[in-house]
């Protein structure tokens, strides 16, 4: 307890901000305006780099003593931010706001000393304010040995577990891709020839052609986006977000409703050697006995929150 | 007991009077699974019994400047205080038994359904004994170490060459300050950055990992091992929003192993799915 009472000194109830805070956040402007770390983050890196303070990692034991075993030494936790409003679009802003946050984590991890970041988890606050959204990442730098350091680090949303697992079969996550379209629909009914706002409903069993093709073309513009997101870090990307909305819009009596199709894919990048392929591994096939939770049938869950697909219970 | 043959006799009459203090009839306590309680003993452990902390604690009452963002010390040091105090008071508990460290600790913060500003804190975790007596494990001043690692990640925590000194942690409750109508008004139909809200995620995450990192300095670490960083909220108002860092600190078995010897795993592949 006897760092918290020197950080606090004498605790007022009010809501008084002290000249040191003041100096904090002013820190933390810049650093947002600018790109340059505040001060006391670079020195709290710094410190990380030089093996003066204790390492920080998510790795559970089992990471910890493989990674020592492979030449990788966990460095400090390190994270990025960017609350974006999406005025103009939302789809585009979670595009934006990924990137900002990414290039954030890449900018703290470089100031750690680290040539990559693992266990990169996409989280947000449960925060609502209006058309906004936190997007942060968060991970844990290292540093392996093998590689030299450098400012552009790779990104991988996977544990160090598979981390390790991915490079030995030379396959390296390098970062995160997103793909992002969104589009309106003003149904023209004379194509489809079925009114699809729910006025006249057919009796016959009959697909939707207009609303599929929007849809479809929503989703292939996405993976589009994504494809060439992908391009620019690695020679792969394994898409394990996905999430699509189709809104109808009701646009009072007189006038048709109109539709919104919005779509995100959000996956890891990798970069690999075509030539090559498999693992240095032996793999066995084994019954697994247990009759409910086990590993290896029911995979944990991913630890991202940022989008509903896996809803899950966090905090303690 | 099969094993009490290798176990030397001065070792045998400690883990008797371990179990004699609170436990008649030699019978320990604990919430390990089967494969929790059979890797804890491969590991050279003995479970003693289960270690209980709890503390209600009453959360006094601070508002932020409604524009302002800015740490709630109050609250921060009550969050912290308030699971201090569990923790210690398990602590005690394992000391009693003289038990070397406890394991697999649950710390849960549970409201109240009658009061909002009454919050539960309780840890939990079993207490355990090396078999042969070996004096090296404890934690930082002679105290039983702490870990909310579970019996497996335990044994592979050893095996990695390293071993728990006890868990640390890091709290930050945080006003996030609201935005004025103006402000708000400028964004209309535009993709901007709220920097103001993303300065205050910053500072409160780095507020609680220092403090996380603080601890772990003064337990001696070498470093920290199974970080859980996350965000919460207590029964607060919308903008008010606690950043809890917690994981286990670790230190070196003095005689370390090279981390050439730590054995590759099996893959398996299941087939029954």
């Amino acid at each position: 307890m006897s760092w918290f009472d020197n950080l606090f000194g004498t605790v007022g109830a009010g809501p008084l901000v002290s000249a040191a805070d003041m100096q904090r956040q002013a820190e933390w402007k810049s650093f947002l305006q600018q790109q340059r770390l505040p001060s006391f983050v670079e020195a709290r890196l710094r410190a990380a780099a030089s093996g003066r303070t204790p390492w920080v990692a998510t790795m559970s034991p089992a990471e910890l003593g493989l990674a020592r075993a492979r030449g990788i030494r966990p460095v400090t936790m390190v994270s990025g931010t960017c609350w974006f409003h999406y005025g103009w679009s939302w789809t585009e802003g979670h595009g934006q706001g990924w990137r900002e946050a990414l290039a954030r984590l890449k900018e703290e991890a470089a100031a750690a000393g680290a040539n990559a970041v693992l266990d990169v988890k996409m989280r947000k606050i449960q925060l609502a304010i209006g058309d906004s959204m936190d997007f942060t990442l968060v991970g844990t730098a290292v540093r392996i040995d093998a590689l030299p350091a450098g400012n552009d680090p790779a990104v991988a949303t996977v544990p160090a577990l598979e981390f390790l697992r991915l490079v030995e079969a030379d396959i390296v996550p390098v970062g995160i891709a997103i793909g992002a379209r969104y589009d309106y629909l003003n149904p023209t009914f004379s194509l489809s020839g079925i009114r699809i706002d729910g006025t006249t409903r057919p009796f016959t069993s009959t697909p939707l052609p207009e609303l599929g093709r929007f849809w479809e073309g929503i989703r292939r513009y996405a993976l589009v986006d994504l494809h060439q997101d992908a391009q620019r870090q690695g020679n792969g990307v394994l898409a394990h977000t996905h999430l699509g909305q189709l809104f109808k819009i009701e646009q009072g009596d007189d006038n048709p409703p109109r539709f919104l199709g919005r779509h995100i894919v959000i996956g890891t990048v990798i970069d690999t050697s075509r030539a090559t392929g498999g693992i240095p591994y032996e793999i066995r096939a084994v019954v697994d006995m247990r009759d409910d939770l086990s590993p290896l049938t029911n995979p944990p869950v991913s630890g991202h929150n940022a989008y509903p697909v896996r809803e899950q219970e966090g905090a303690i | 007991m099969s094993e009490a043959k290798d176990i030397p006799v001065h070792a045998l009459e400690r883990l008797r009077g371990l179990r004699r203090e609170g436990h008649p009839g030699g019978i320990f306590t604990s919430d390990f699974s089967v494969n929790e309680f059979l890797l804890v003993r491969k590991a050279g452990f003995e479970p003693i019994g289960l270690c209980v902390g709890s503390c209600i604690y009453h959360l006094g009452i601070q508002y932020g400047s409604w524009n302002q963002n800015q740490e709630l010390g109050v609250l921060s040091q009550a969050m912290y205080e308030a699971r201090e105090l569990a923790m210690t008071r398990m602590r005690e508990e394992a000391t009693s038994m003289g038990a070397d460290g406890i394991v697999g600790v649950e710390l849960t913060v549970k409201r109240l359904e009658w009061d909002t500003h009454i919050l539960e804190f309780m840890a939990i975790g079993t207490g355990v004994v090396h078999a042969k007596g070996h004096p090296g494990f404890k934690g930082p001043k002679g105290q039983p170490f702490t870990s909310d690692l579970s019996g497996q990640d335990f044994w592979t925590l050893l095996h990695a060459g390293y071993r728990p000194l006890e868990m640390v942690m890091g709290s930050c409750v945080y006003h996030v300050a609201h935005q004025g109508i103006m402000r708000s008004l400028g964004n209309v139909g535009r993709n901007v950055e709220m920097t103001n809200f993303s300065q205050a995620l910053y500072d409160a995450r780095e507020i609680a990992m220092e403090r996380m990192q603080n601890e772990a300095i003064e337990a001696d670490a070498e470093g920290v091992v199974g970080v859980d960083l996350h965000e919460g909220s207590h029964n607060w108002q919308p903008h008010v929003i606690e950043f809890f860092a917690v994981g286990t600190a670790v230190t070196p078995i003095s005689t370390e192993q090279d981390a050439s010897v730590i054995p590759d795993p099996q893959l398996v592949l299941s087939v029954n799915t």
